[in-house]
């Protein structure tokens, strides 16, 4: 069996992507100078010697945001194919397709209320 | 057996998805960690491309790559994420994980025989994101519903979790 | 394997170099005339060569790794934030014979490939051992994904319409008429979600220069930053062909003029587009963090819902029914 167009077409487009950073840092390697020092090695920091850590600690706000943004990550992923099938499932279900819909967004809405309520939206 | 540009494709992502995982046990930086996870993630997608289901590749890749990730990286974000974290030495978890495995390797080699496969190429063409709609809406209509409660069992458990851990 | 397969992506490359070298002139020059002051005119003539200059100015500039990063991922991140903006041209049908892939699910696998380069930009900030630097990318993450979901709802109308997820038959569905009629409400989600997907003002939170110094980016030097503005501006790129092919009809000429080509039909909206975006730039003030994560959830969110149902509504109104 011979490969699909579309696969080598992205492979393709992936390898161009790889290609053009590592040949563009690689004359750039050639061209520009090299001189480090170990006050060029310093993080930056507006200036001022850097004080602390650089690898802070997170809230917990974001680990929030982020479940959030995979749970209707995956509600999107099954509205595609409804949305793709819907004008047959309509002709063969009939309204009932809209519905069945509903109840699945509305539960996830739900949960959206109940995140609202929590006040895990709001970002203080 | 015949080198086919399919089999070479399959060949390459399959080093890549492995080789992502070897390299996520190995690591010690959990940063690292979770790069490589996704390395493999992204190159199982590949494969799944390459078996002509385009809709499942794009979502393995929406999933895992682009959402699973990011919440492993957030997570770790969220602790400490500065140590590398140092190679534990316990032989008897060692010998458990790889007898395990070896279990795994081997009900797996012994089911593979004994399962018939189908032989002919199927013609994947007529599975499409259409198809898929038609039978989850049709079909399979109450275990989509049933997965729209996980989901939502999911979210509300997560925020209660979280929402106590933080006011400690 | 013709000649189209293989030069065709390298033509597209050289040629995306290009729009990235005078979009950045134009942006500037739009903004420097909105703000009533010249931009650049100092490098050749109405300074046409001025993003070449700094392009070769980056080019030549030192390399540095900061002693405290994490050198190989610091090295690596730029990559990876670069390659998916490259690789999702791969689906963007330019006219009807220019094109590179036909995909069935072209819409999905742009949404999908586009949300690997958060991990770029995460990987780089993190790997630069700096706080700013971090805090520029967790914040950029969280924008990112935040507004990923009402981007991706917000366009379940249109497929709705068409039944399919090929751009090929999106663009095809608007011969009678452009989606940005039926589908206003998704149009103007889709407009402020990619506004926050591309880190743009009003939502450049990320490089807020005044709090962040410059993002995520900070502790990048010579091509390695280089790489990561190109990415965000391939990105300006796609973003703005999409739209063209979602809501402005791509390559189908307005008014039955058919005899001006398809592709000056589909560059003139995609500059439309491109202008929209630097026009707003230099219009709106930068939002607040806080507004900013709330107005993904509770407002874009329930509106690509609603335009969601809506849609359904509409196709059984007897009259209205034909466009959608």
């Amino acid at each position: 069996m011979e490969l699909e167009a579309s696969f080598l077409t992205i492979a393709w487009f992936i390898a161009l992507g790889i290609l053009l950073p590592v040949v563009a840092l690689t004359v750039g390697k050639w061209l520009r100078p090299n001189k480090p020092s170990s006050r060029k090695a310093i993080t930056y920091e507006s200036g001022v010697d850097p004080t602390g850590e650089g690898w802070v600690q997170f809230h917990v706000r974001y680990y929030l945001f982020a479940l959030l943004f995979v749970i209707f990550d995956v509600e999107t992923i099954f509205l595609y194919p409804w949305a793709v099938a819907y004008d047959s499932l309509r002709a063969t279900l009939g309204i009932w397709v809209l519905y069945e819909m509903l109840i699945f967004i509305g539960l996830l809405v739900l949960g959206l209320a109940y995140a609202w309520k929590k006040k895990v939206l709001k970002w203080e | 057996m015949e080198i086919t540009g399919e089999f070479i494709a399959f060949f390459i992502l399959s080093i890549l998805a492995i080789c992502g995982a070897v390299f996520m046990i190995f690591f010690t930086n959990v940063v690292h960690m979770g790069v490589s996870m996704a390395f493999t993630f992204l190159s199982i997608a590949g494969i799944y491309f390459l078996l002509n289901a385009d809709f499942l590749a794009v979502i393995q890749i929406m999933v895992y790559t682009g959402a699973i990730s990011i919440l492993m990286l957030f997570g770790i974000m969220m602790t400490r994420h500065k140590e590398t974290e140092e190679k534990l030495n316990r032989p008897i978890h060692y010998g458990l994980s790889i007898a395990g495995a070896g279990v795994l390797l081997v009900s797996l080699v012994l089911l593979s025989r004994g399962a018939t496969f189908v032989s002919d190429a199927v013609d994947t063409k007529g599975y499409g994101i259409e198809k898929i709609g038609e039978l989850f809406f049709g079909t399979y209509m109450i275990p989509f519903e049933l997965a729209s409660i996980l989901l939502l069992v999911a979210l509300i458990g997560s925020i209660i979790i979280a929402k106590k851990e933080g006011q400690e | 394997m013709d000649l189209f397969f293989y030069l065709g992506p390298i033509i597209l490359m050289l040629l995306l170099l290009g729009f990235v070298t005078y979009a950045i002139l134009f942006e500037r020059k739009v903004i420097g005339w909105i703000q009533n002051r010249p931009g650049p005119n100092q490098v050749g003539p109405w300074g046409l060569f001025q993003t070449i200059a700094d392009v070769a100015k980056l080019l030549l500039k030192e390399d540095i790794v900061p002693g405290k990063a994490d050198r190989a991922l610091f090295k690596l991140a730029p990559i990876i934030a670069f390659v998916p903006a490259f690789a999702i041209l791969a689906v963007i049908p330019f006219t009807e014979s220019w094109q590179f892939g036909d995909f069935a699910v072209g819409l999905l696998y742009y949404i999908a490939i586009s949300s690997i380069t958060i991990i770029g930009i995460l990987t780089g900030a993190w790997a630069s051992n700096n706080k700013y630097s971090l805090l520029g990318g967790m914040r950029s993450a969280a924008q990112m994904i935040s507004y990923e979901i009402p981007l991706v709802l917000s366009v379940v109308g249109i497929v709705m319409t068409t039944g399919s997820l090929d751009l090929n038959d999106i663009v095809l569905a608007q011969k009678k008429v452009w989606f940005i009629v039926p589908q206003f409400l998704a149009f103007l989600i889709f407009l402020i979600a990619s506004l926050a997907e591309l880190n743009r003002t009003p939502f450049d939170l990320p490089e807020a220069e005044s709090e962040l110094v410059a993002g995520y980016h900070v502790e990048y030097t010579g091509f390695r930053f280089a790489f990561f503005m190109l990415a965000e501006y391939v990105y300006v790129f796609a973003m703005a062909s999409l739209t063209t092919c979602l809501f402005l009809g791509g390559w189908l000429p307005l008014f039955g003029l058919t005899m001006i080509p398809g592709i000056l039909w589909f560059l003139l909206k995609f500059s439309l587009v491109v202008f929209s975006l630097f026009w707003i730039r230099a219009t709106m003030p930068r939002l607040r963090v806080d507004q900013l994560m709330q107005f993904a959830w509770k407002v874009l969110l329930p509106l690509s819902l609603l335009n969601i149902f809506l849609t359904a509504i509409f196709k059984e109104i007897p009259v209205l029914s034909s466009f959608y």
